[in-house]
């Protein structure tokens, strides 16, 4: 496990944030950890109650999300890489 | 003795040149310093310019200039003038002083540049003037705000900016040192004499001069006017100088070094002059809104400007003109947000008077912008004002140093433009930085931003509280607090916000 500071793109949210996150954190623990600076003090919820993915920043936004369970470490994410966390519709 | 008139004598004595039999021509004007295009030196000697001035008169006019504004300073010195203003007109002060007076001096050594390598000798004299205003600039804008030290020390940030690693003063330094301080002496005057002094600098100098003769401030207002006299008349070497090189096959250079140095200060003047004009003056006291000033200035009369020239629109005028409705209203609540960073009190400001305000002069405000102020004002009114003072870091952009920051809300455009370089991943505001980065690599890669800074150990430990006294906030003076105390939230009608909210 070692810190890694990534760059999250939450939906609707006017700022990038910078997260702090372990490489063993899961997709759901990054999206908990780009939510806590964020929701409530700048921005709302995307979707109160709808499921948050994680996806790799795209020109296109259409690459495919991570699943839940996969790690930072194993999503290979990188120092400052940018990611979306977004309201997915499946 | 009858002297002779100007007319007779003046073109004789500014053009006068020589050729060099001790050196060479390139060891007495190195290309890399004077003229990297290759231009023949007789092409250089056609530069002329409309204003004549000999340097009698212009230490006269100097002179009675300087006098204007300090007498006006004295007598509203009498006053209680700056005890009684509104805070936030007090933040326009600070922030304008803080990231221009030192300014001045760094564009003192550019003209001195020019003065010294230029190839043009009409350019060269034109710059020894350029050079005299600048000094004269810096020494007025740190004199004038040094009184108001007293009242309050964020005024001392006139004299300290510049020497500190505040992330604001770094978007300055950044910026003005690539188009002002690090280029030969002819890009320099396109960057700087062309796209700053002719583009830029009149939103800054004479709409603000407007709103802060609005608010009863002559001696700020009559300071600025008096400055942009002499950068209306040293703002003119940049015309002949892309004459010439458009003349002589550079259009394409020219077109570039246009294109970067427009977007790099723009980037700049749109949180100097936009939040103060669109957010801070109060309403009734506003002269414009900051898109009606960059429609004029820029949108008329630049425009109209670069075209005669034989020039284009940048390549990203789309992206411009979206930046002009966007750029500032994000940084309006990114620096509010982040305000303990600062060196001057920002306001929020964004009453429902306030709102509807921007709303017409910004359609589609409330669907982007107003709904990150819901927030804000949900917090204060349910008392959480803690809440509304951000925590941790926005990502900051490789080229402007800026907060990466777009409209939120149903219409999101956040998002950060990222390129991999020998390895390391930077990241960007726009395509324009992007693109500016991708021009010459080399001479950006190694500068690190304020988040870049945090992780690579310059600022260890990267704590709030330390990063907070390695950019000078509580040690200099005070950060920001909401120059209003929140008192603008209070206004709202909480349950039309939160309606307003979820849809």
């Amino acid at each position: 496990m070692s810190a890694l500071a990534i760059i999250g793109r939450l939906e609707r949210d006017p700022h990038t944030r910078i997260i702090d996150v372990d490489t063993d954190f899961t997709m759901q623990e990054v999206i908990e950890a780009c939510l806590a600076p964020a929701v409530g003090y700048q921005t709302r919820h995307p979707k109160p109650g709808a499921t948050l993915r994680v996806r790799l920043t795209t020109d296109g936004d259409d690459a495919q999300p991570f699943p839940q369970d996969m790690t930072v470490e194993q999503a290979n994410l990188r120092h400052f890489q940018q990611i979306d966390i977004y309201v997915s519709e499946d | 003795m009858t002297m002779l008139e100007r007319s007779a004598w003046y073109d004789i004595a500014r053009d006068t040149n020589w050729t060099p039999s001790y050196v060479t021509e390139d060891e007495l004007f190195p290309p890399d310093q004077s003229d990297p295009y290759g231009i023949p030196k007789s092409e250089w000697e056609t530069f002329d310019e409309p204003y004549k001035v000999s340097y009698r008169e212009y230490v006269n006019v100097q002179r009675e200039k300087d006098a204007g504004a300090y007498s006006v300073k004295a007598a509203l010195a009498r006053s209680t003038y700056y005890e009684d203003a509104d805070p936030a007109y007090l933040s326009m002060l600070k922030l304008h002083y803080g990231a221009i007076a030192l300014s001045e001096y760094a564009a003192c050594q550019s003209d001195a540049r020019m003065t010294r390598f230029s190839k043009a000798p009409g350019m060269r004299n034109m710059a020894t003037f350029g050079m005299l205003d600048e000094l004269r600039h810096g020494q007025i804008q740190l004199y004038f705000p040094h009184q108001l030290v007293s009242l309050d020390r964020q005024f001392d940030w006139a004299h300290q900016a510049h020497h500190s690693k505040n992330w604001a003063a770094l978007v300055g330094r950044h910026a003005l040192d690539d188009v002002m301080m690090t280029r030969d002496a002819v890009t320099t005057s396109v960057m700087l004499n062309f796209c700053f002094e002719t583009g830029l600098t009149n939103v800054q100098m004479i709409g603000l001069s407007a709103d802060a003769a609005n608010m009863g401030d002559f001696t700020f207002s009559n300071l600025i006017t008096s400055i942009q006299s002499d950068e209306a008349r040293h703002a003119q070497i940049g015309t002949p100088v892309l004459e010439i090189m458009v003349r002589n096959g550079k259009k394409a250079e020219a077109q570039q070094a246009v294109d970067i140095a427009f977007w790099r200060i723009h980037r700049v003047f749109a949180i100097l002059t936009g939040i103060p004009m669109d957010y801070w003056i109060p309403l009734d006291k506003r002269d414009r809104s900051f898109k009606e000033y960059m429609t004029e200035f820029i949108g008329v009369q630049f425009e109209r400007q670069l075209l005669d020239l034989g020039l284009e629109r940048p390549w990203y005028w789309d992206i411009f003109l979206e930046d002009v409705e966007t750029h500032h209203h994000c940084q309006a609540a990114a620096t509010w947000a982040w305000r303990n960073t600062l060196w001057w009190n920002p306001t929020g400001n964004v009453g429902p008077r306030e709102r509807a305000w921007l709303e017409q002069k910004y359609p589609g405000w409330s669907d982007t912008f107003g709904q990150y102020w819901d927030v804000i004002v949900e917090n204060v009114q349910s008392g959480h004002p803690e809440k509304t003072e951000a925590i941790g870091m926005p990502a900051m952009c490789n080229m402007c140093q800026i907060p990466i920051s777009n409209k939120g809300g149903t219409v999101w455009k956040t998002r950060a433009y990222q390129l991999e370089h020998e390895g390391r991943l930077y990241s960007f505001c726009s395509t324009v930085c992007k693109w500016i980065f991708e021009l010459e690599p080399d001479r950006y890669k190694t500068f690190n931003t304020i988040a870049d800074r945090m992780y690579n150990g310059e600022i260890s430990p990267n704590t709030p509280e330390n990063i907070l006294r390695y950019m000078g906030a509580g040690v200099i003076s005070e950060g920001g607090r909401d120059a209003h105390d929140l008192e603008w939230a209070k206004a709202y009608d909480l349950s039309a916000l939160s309606v307003a909210g979820q849809q």
